[in-house]
């Protein structure tokens, strides 16, 4: 290679020259491993592993080359992508040709692509009028809530957390499915259609419980292109399909997604959708008795005013034909009073002379006097014996005590008087 | 397994709720009448407290494969 010291020696010879160049170029760090954007034109992967192209823009254009086995290519690239590469410049200097040497290579389009088919879907959808249809309501009171989301996510715990929280035990079917990645849409669309049918009286009878009554379909946040597939097509349309109200709840409150807009409720998040469905058990439970109380009070209420209005009509109605001869009425009352009053009076008398005369006679009756350590002596043929001239020696007596009756024989008699 | 649809749905008997009460409440209504509120008022808290109670059940969390499996159709 010619020597810089060369240069006062006469003409360069091209090759020198060129190579010169390229050292230059070479050692300028600006030119090295430097990221470049642009489109891709003449893309051309040849079969020895090298893929050639040119990167440009409207203000330029240069060749580049990916050596084989260099980096991984997206297989999205292709005539007209943007793309970012990093690259490094070379000068091939047996062709005199300056060319980018590319160390990696980036779409950064595809989700420009995607954007353009969200627009053209949002058009479609616009234009069927599914953003015009009237939204379903939720039930008061959800009986059976499907949830379709990411098997064993955090959006899944905490929307199970929140529904354990303001009802305990609330009917629900998890189908978790997969929310992000290459197969996600047809999950979340078949999940969606098993839902719908779980949603089926027939299938509520087959299964003993509740038709399912609320659909929340979501996940948690994510990038853009994660959370892609609540923006496609077959996921808006089995939403659109559904019998029954659909909650969407996709990332964050910024993220708006097509399923957003063709749900019949938007929730900004998994917790949001339980917050909007799920009702708090025990302000529901305190409705409920606060119309019990209700409903006691003013029948209790109602009743005494009934009754009420029937003593003032029954009085009304009572004065009415004798409004003229009040005093007379006054005068029978105090009369009929007084005479309550005497018969009361004569009632006591009577019962406390009844009294005083049972008390008398319970003292007289033999029985009571036999109580009181007196006993009574008869013949044997019951003629009682009350002088001791009616007794003779050797006679047979019967002596009667308040509790039973003794056999005696009469063996002296003293006559006292 | 209660389903109020068939006789009214709980937002509806809620709404029918207020009325009563609020019918009651406003009072000068006849003893018939007043019998009659309370009654279907009562029926009513009867249903809304089953339709509570109804809204409790299973917690099925599966993968869509067994779930698909489970509602396929015999």
């Amino acid at each position: 290679m010619t020597e810089v010291g060369d240069l006062t020696t006469g003409p360069f010879p091209i090759g020198h020259f060129v190579n010169l160049v390229r050292q230059t170029v070479k050692q300028d760090r600006l030119f090295q491993n430097q990221a470049i954007k642009g489109e891709v034109s003449q893309w051309k992967q040849y079969p020895n592993g090298h893929t050639y192209f040119t990167l440009r823009d409207n203000e330029g254009q240069m060749n580049a080359v990916i050596w084989r086995g260099k980096c991984q290519i997206d297989s999205n690239i292709k005539e007209g992508s943007e793309v970012v590469v990093i690259a490094s410049i070379d000068l091939y200097a047996k062709q005199g040709r300056i060319q980018l040497i590319v160390e990696k290579i980036e779409p950064i389009n595809v989700l420009g692509e995607l954007e353009e088919a969200l627009r053209r879907l949002k058009v479609q959808l616009r234009n069927e009028g599914i953003f015009d249809r009237p939204k379903k309501q939720l039930p008061l009171i959800p009986k059976h809530i499907a949830i379709i989301t990411g098997t064993g996510s955090a959006a899944l715990s905490d929307m199970n957390r929140l529904i354990e929280n303001r009802w305990p035990g609330l009917r629900r079917t998890v189908i978790g499915v997969l929310v992000q990645g290459e197969n996600s849409v047809q999950e979340i669309v078949r999940g969606m259609a098993v839902a719908r049918k779980l949603a089926t009286p027939e299938m509520a009878l087959k299964r003993g419980e509740p038709p399912v009554d609320v659909i929340i379909i979501g996940r948690g946040g994510g990038s853009p292109e994660d959370l892609w597939a609540f923006n496609l097509e077959p996921v808006a349309r089995a939403i659109i399909a559904s019998q029954v109200p659909v909650i969407s709840a996709v990332g964050h409150e910024s993220d708006l997604m097509v399923s957003d807009m063709v749900a019949d409720i938007r929730a900004s998040t998994p917790s949001n959708a339980i917050e909007r469905c799920v009702p708090d058990y025990n302000v529901i439970q305190m409705l409920l008795s606060e119309y019990y109380t209700r409903i006691d009070t003013a029948t209790i209420r109602q009743f005494s005013d009934i009754r009420n209005r029937l003593k003032l009509l029954t009085s009304m109605l009572k004065a009415a034909p004798i409004a003229g001869i009040t005093n007379v009425k006054m005068q029978m009352q105090r009369l009929s009073m007084r005479m309550e009053s005497a018969s009361q009076a004569i009632l006591a008398k009577e019962n406390s002379r009844l009294i005083g005369l049972q008390a008398a006679l319970n003292t007289v009756h033999p029985q009571r006097v036999l109580e009181r350590g007196y006993s009574m002596v008869q013949t044997e043929s019951g003629e009682v014996l009350s002088a001791i001239d009616q007794l003779s020696i050797g006679q047979n007596i019967k002596m009667n005590f308040a509790d039973g009756i003794a056999d005696a024989n009469i063996l002296k008699i003293n006559k006292t008087k | 397994m209660i389903i109020m649809s068939e006789e009214k749905t709980y937002s509806e008997a809620m709404q029918r709720l207020e009325e009563i009460v609020a019918s009651l409440e406003r009072g000068g209504k006849g003893l018939d009448e007043t019998l009659q509120l309370y009654e279907e008022g009562a029926k009513l808290l009867k249903q809304c407290q089953e339709e509570l109670k109804s809204a409790e059940g299973k917690l099925n969390e599966l993968r869509l494969e067994d779930i698909e499996q489970e509602t396929s159709q015999d």
